[in-house]
């Protein structure tokens, strides 16, 4: 081959590169030429999203609770960041602002190339030392963003709630949350999230040289509905004020019972009280005592913080999740059962006058072996004075256990399986709300447990099937005909034994025993006002109404007055002040495990001629209800009676 | 003296020829078109790498009219010198420390002089087309001359690109190494190689490239940059991102550009990384479109044939591959780079000659085609000028 000949091939193949590279040019630059161009045009653009402030909250007088503020952020905007410069500037980020470097460089790879990403928000001093180095922080500007601010501290803490950044379930929830932005995670911030969250805005721009030089139409952010809650502040703040007290009272008490040389296991924490209209199911006021100030999670909550409180379980909001025997608070309901549905008394014991409805309340129940053959058994009570013949009246007023209890006996031996009544006192129960969530609209809540010859049989098959956990039944149980005992029924009768119910759910109970029998899910928000102002009223669903006679309201009205006026209250109640006939309540002990303190209950009702607010006030380990709910739950009827408060001071020690 | 003396015999040559005027003019319109498509890419730190470029620009014109000046048969004689001078450079670079640029170990291409990084890898492509030429062409040496291109000198040819691609290949600069390879390639066919000896050495190659990618002696980077070919979808983010961006931009020129300086450019918005330097075609399609990047293609063309045209002409068979050699260098460059932005070759880092930013780069080109212009001086004279063919 000649030279010349060789350098032809070599021209040839050189013009087929040529032509390669050419055709490759016509081919991304013509054939998709336009959808690149618009691809790319659509980049150089910056969308930026605007958050958008939460809704306001106010309470039921239009007094603020929860507003937004403006306050300077860190936001870092990967356009300006060149690659060589990613590491020192993360480096010098996590000194300034003291953020994890690991955390940093995750939400700087999350945001992607040109992506932008808000780092911390941070004081208005921090801003100014940030923006004193934008010189060696490149992509790096201070932005103004809104933040939750909360009015009252940790006042009504349960019900408000608290903020989070979405985790992974709500994200896959809803998919449309912007995970950088914080969520509602417990009380109506978390149950009305979806209005309180608002529109988030959007903003596009363009920028060269660190500058904006074109921005187009945007989309401003639009502020979340506001709420407005059932909540009175001004009795909330007196409320809260009365658990502390009450809790305090309760220690110093303990301290004069350890004194004398009575057992006490543990100092009193925690407690709950909640004030219910009993008309509308509106929650006047919720109290769960020890709390949180939400404003801790606004910017994150440092993780030292966070376990102190989670251990101290101030993030538990007792009212809907707090379980308790509850006692003698019970005794209402198990009396409106008797009355309505005429239970029978046993015939043949001393002590029982069944005809007349008449019990012997001396301290001690005495029963004759059981008809199925299980163990006699002897119940105390431990009034060791002999309070003679008792009917329902005084009862309930003295909260006379071996009233109550022959109630059960009675209704045990009259109406065993597979009788339909055999279950008439737990299924008035569960019509009055117990054993099942209230409804009410806050974040989470306990169910509670309604013992039953059906639930014991669970339980003890479980037992079985699984003997290496914890046990809930008696082992000897497990050996006789059926777990379910006459003393089951009789303890149920008085709130003990493994019936637990939240304070919430003896609010709804009483509520509807004197309201006539309604039922309805209590709700912690009035009304919902859109930010163009339309008001949408939260209305409490009804869910039933049980029949309850006027004459069994009347007559336990009556009798929830004797007992302030002269039964288990009566000490706490001495100096209630005018119009002490108008009100009335229940006390209540309720007796956990042998290592606890007794958990101790006060419910009121008032006024009595026209029944509007339900009082549950809970000192969990508290000791006596009368003792200690008592002038707690005393102090807050004063105030809602208009009449001046008086000091908590140590009530009757009575169940 | 011997220097002197050809000069003065230049002079006497040249008479009657001239300077290839196509050539330069297609070297001038490259690097004016160059310097303004770098300051378009780099507009808001002002004119400072432009008015860098310029100061190489015209330090590459000169050195190309000195070596225009100078008789490339001069050259012949001092190889193992120049080779030396090349190797001893290429083993400096070893001595400094990679810069890390961007967090990872990076390549270290350069010897930092204070003003100017040199980059031996770039004066190493010229020196081994002299070698090549020198190696291959016949000499007075060769007391049979062959039409062929012995065994021996195959073998002797491969190892002259051997050494140098190795050490440059271990900057890491893959790029370079390739261009050394198919400078070979091309210089072994025109130098009168057998399909025998083609054959062998292309296939050598090929067990060559599989146990490098068998043998991962590729490094992750090089590996990533392959696999943005096969599916940007891989990692569009990062690696990719460069490639994506250079594809939007170009692409987004359509048929006749968004015109120079226009605001809704990519190069406006300085998106497309390295895009003054390994980048620069992506200012051209941006801002010309199909029409002005075929233009730039077609310049590039006119030089590849002005140096085939060169090697036919050439009144020995030196010069002749010298001129070739030259050939197949700008030709790699241009297919490897602009086909680098259009996204059918992997992102080597393989400049685009007269138009990226760079001084090593630049010179290396001019002294390149100055040294062919002076094989063009002293071509046989003759009535007409024979063209190709």
């Amino acid at each position: 081959m000649r030279f010349s000949v060789r350098l032809s091939v070599v021209g040839v193949v050189f013009v087929t590169m040529f032509g390669v590279v050419g055709l490759r040019l016509w081919f991304i630059q013509v054939a998709e030429g336009p959808a690149i161009a618009q691809a790319a045009s659509e980049q150089t653009w910056i969308q930026q999203s605007i958050a958008a402030p939460r809704g306001n909250i106010f309470d039921r007088n239009g007094t603020p609770l929860a507003t937004s503020r403006v306050v300077p952020a860190v936001v870092v905007d990967r356009t300006f960041v060149q690659p060589e410069q990613r590491d020192g500037l993360l480096d010098h980020l996590s000194t300034l602002l003291s953020v994890d470097r690991a955390t940093l460089e995750e939400m700087y790879e999350e945001a992607g190339v040109n992506g932008k990403f808000l780092v911390t928000t941070v004081s208005t001093e921090l801003a100014h030392r940030v923006n004193e180095s934008l010189d060696v922080l490149p992509g790096v500007e201070v932005a103004k963003v809104p933040e939750r601010i909360y009015l009252t501290g940790p006042t009504l803490a349960h019900v408000m709630g608290h903020l989070g950044l979405p985790d992974a379930a709500d994200l896959e929830a809803d998919p449309d949350i912007d995970p950088s932005v914080r969520i509602g995670k417990l009380g109506v911030e978390k149950s009305y999230e979806e209005y309180l969250r608002g529109t988030p805005g959007q903003l596009e721009y363009r920028v060269r040289l660190g500058e904006i030089i074109a921005t187009r139409p945007s989309v401003d952010p639009v502020q979340g509905s506001s709420l407005n809650l059932t909540i009175d502040l001004d009795l909330q703040e007196l409320v809260e004020m009365a658990l502390a007290e009450g809790i305090d009272l309760s220690n110093r008490v303990k301290e004069a019972d350890r004194a004398a040389g009575e057992e006490v296991f543990h100092e009193t924490e925690r407690g709950a009280i909640v004030v219910l209209d009993a008309q509308n199911f509106e929650v006047l006021a919720a109290a769960s005592y020890p709390n949180f100030d939400p404003q801790l999670f606004v910017a994150g909550i440092d993780t030292t913080t966070f376990a102190e409180l989670n251990d101290a379980q101030a993030f538990n909001n007792l009212t809907t999740n707090g379980l308790y025997p509850p006692a003698s608070t019970f005794k209402a309901i198990t009396y409106t059962v008797i009355e309505e549905e005429d239970l029978p008394f046993p015939t043949e014991i001393e002590g029982i006058d069944a005809a007349n409805r008449q019990v012997h309340c001396d301290g001690v129940l005495e029963l004759p072996t059981l008809a199925d053959g299980s163990p006699q058994e002897k119940f105390d009570w431990y009034n060791p004075g002999d309070l003679g013949w008792l009917g329902i009246h005084e009862a309930l007023e003295l909260s006379c256990n071996i009233f109550f209890w022959s109630a059960a006996l009675g209704t045990y031996q009259a109406y065993r399986a597979p009788h339909p009544n055999e279950t008439v006192i737990q299924d008035w129960s569960t019509e009055l709300g117990y054993g099942s969530p209230t409804g009410i609209d806050l974040s989470s809540e306990a169910a509670g447990i309604i013992p039953t010859r059906e639930l014991f049989e669970e339980w003890a098959a479980y037992q079985i099937e699984n003997p290496d956990e914890p046990p809930r039944l008696d082992p000897s149980r497990l050996e006789i005909a059926s777990p379910w005992l006459g003393g089951d029924l009789m303890d149920f009768a008085i709130g003990q034994g493994a019936f637990t119910a939240t304070p919430m759910q003896v609010a709804v109970s009483y509520a509807a025993l004197v309201n006539g029998g309604r039922v309805m899910e209590p709700r912690v928000v009035r009304e919902i006002v859109s930010p163009d102002g339309v008001v949408t009223p939260v209305q409490a669903p009804v869910r039933h109404t049980v029949a309850i006679s006027p004459e069994t309201t009347r007559s336990l009205l009556a009798d929830l007055g004797r007992v302030v006026a002269s039964g288990t209250a009566s000490k706490a109640f001495a100096d209630f002040g005018p119009g002490l006939d108008n009100v009335g309540g229940k006390t209540g002990t309720g007796q956990s495990t042998a290592t606890r303190d007794n958990h101790a209950w006060f419910v009121g009702v008032a006024p009595l001629d026209d029944p509007k607010y339900v009082v549950v006030v809970l000192i969990d380990e508290g000791g006596s209800g009368g003792r200690i709910a008592a002038p707690v739950g005393r102090h807050i009827l004063q105030y809602i009676m208009g009449n001046e408060p008086t000091p908590i001071e140590a009530g009757e020690d009575a169940d | 003296m011997t220097v002197l003396a050809r000069l003065r015999e230049v002079g006497v040559v040249r008479k009657g020829n001239r300077s290839d005027r196509v050539l330069v003019c297609a070297i001038l319109f490259l690097s004016a078109l160059g310097l303004l498509m770098i300051y378009s890419a780099t507009r808001s730190t002002g004119t400072f790498s432009m008015e860098r470029q310029m100061i190489f620009v015209a330090a590459g014109l000169i050195v190309y009219a000195v070596f225009t000046n100078i008789d490339y048969r001069e050259y012949r004689g001092i190889i193992p010198m120049i080779a030396a001078v090349i190797m001893i450079l290429l083993l400096v670079v070893f001595l400094f420390e990679p810069v890390s640029d961007s967090g990872v170990g990076r390549a270290q291409r350069w010897i930092p002089l204070g003003f100017f990084n040199l980059q031996p890898s770039e004066f190493a492509k010229v020196a081994v087309i002299l070698a090549l030429a020198g190696l291959l062409a016949p000499s007075n040496r060769d007391e049979v001359p062959q039409r062929s291109p012995t065994w021996k000198k195959v073998g002797l040819a491969v190892l002259v690109v051997a050494v140098p691609a190795t050490l440059i290949y271990r900057q890491p600069d893959l790029g370079t190494s390739l261009v050394f390879v198919f400078i070979l390639l091309v210089l072994l066919f025109a130098a009168g190689a057998t399909w025998r000896q083609m054959l062998t050495l292309i296939g050598v190659g090929v067990i060559g490239v599989v146990i490098v990618l068998r043998f991962g002696l590729l490094s992750d980077y090089q590996t990533d940059r392959l696999m943005c070919l096969v599916d940007p979808a891989v990692d569009p983010q990062d690696l990719c991102y460069q490639l994506a961006q250079s594809k939007r931009a170009i692409g987004s020129g359509q048929l006749f550009g968004k015109g120079l300086f226009q605001e809704d450019t990519l190069t406006h918005f300085e998106y497309v990384p390295e895009q003054q330097t390994d980048f620069i075609f992506t200012a051209v399609g941006e801002q010309f479109g199909l029409l002005g990047g075929l233009v730039v293609l077609t310049v590039f063309a006119v030089i590849v044939w002005r140096l085939l045209v060169i090697g036919a002409n050439s009144r020995d068979r030196f010069g002749a591959l010298i001129a070739v050699g030259t050939a197949a260098m700008i030709m790699f460059h241009v297919f490897v780079n602009i086909g680098m932005t259009v996204g059918i070759m992997p992102v080597t880092g393989l400049p685009l000659p007269f138009l990226s930013q760079g001084g090593s780069f630049y010179i290396a080109m001019a002294l390149a085609l100055g040294i062919a212009n002076s094989v063009w001086l002293l071509r046989t004279p003759v009535p007409s000028e024979n063209q190709l063919l």
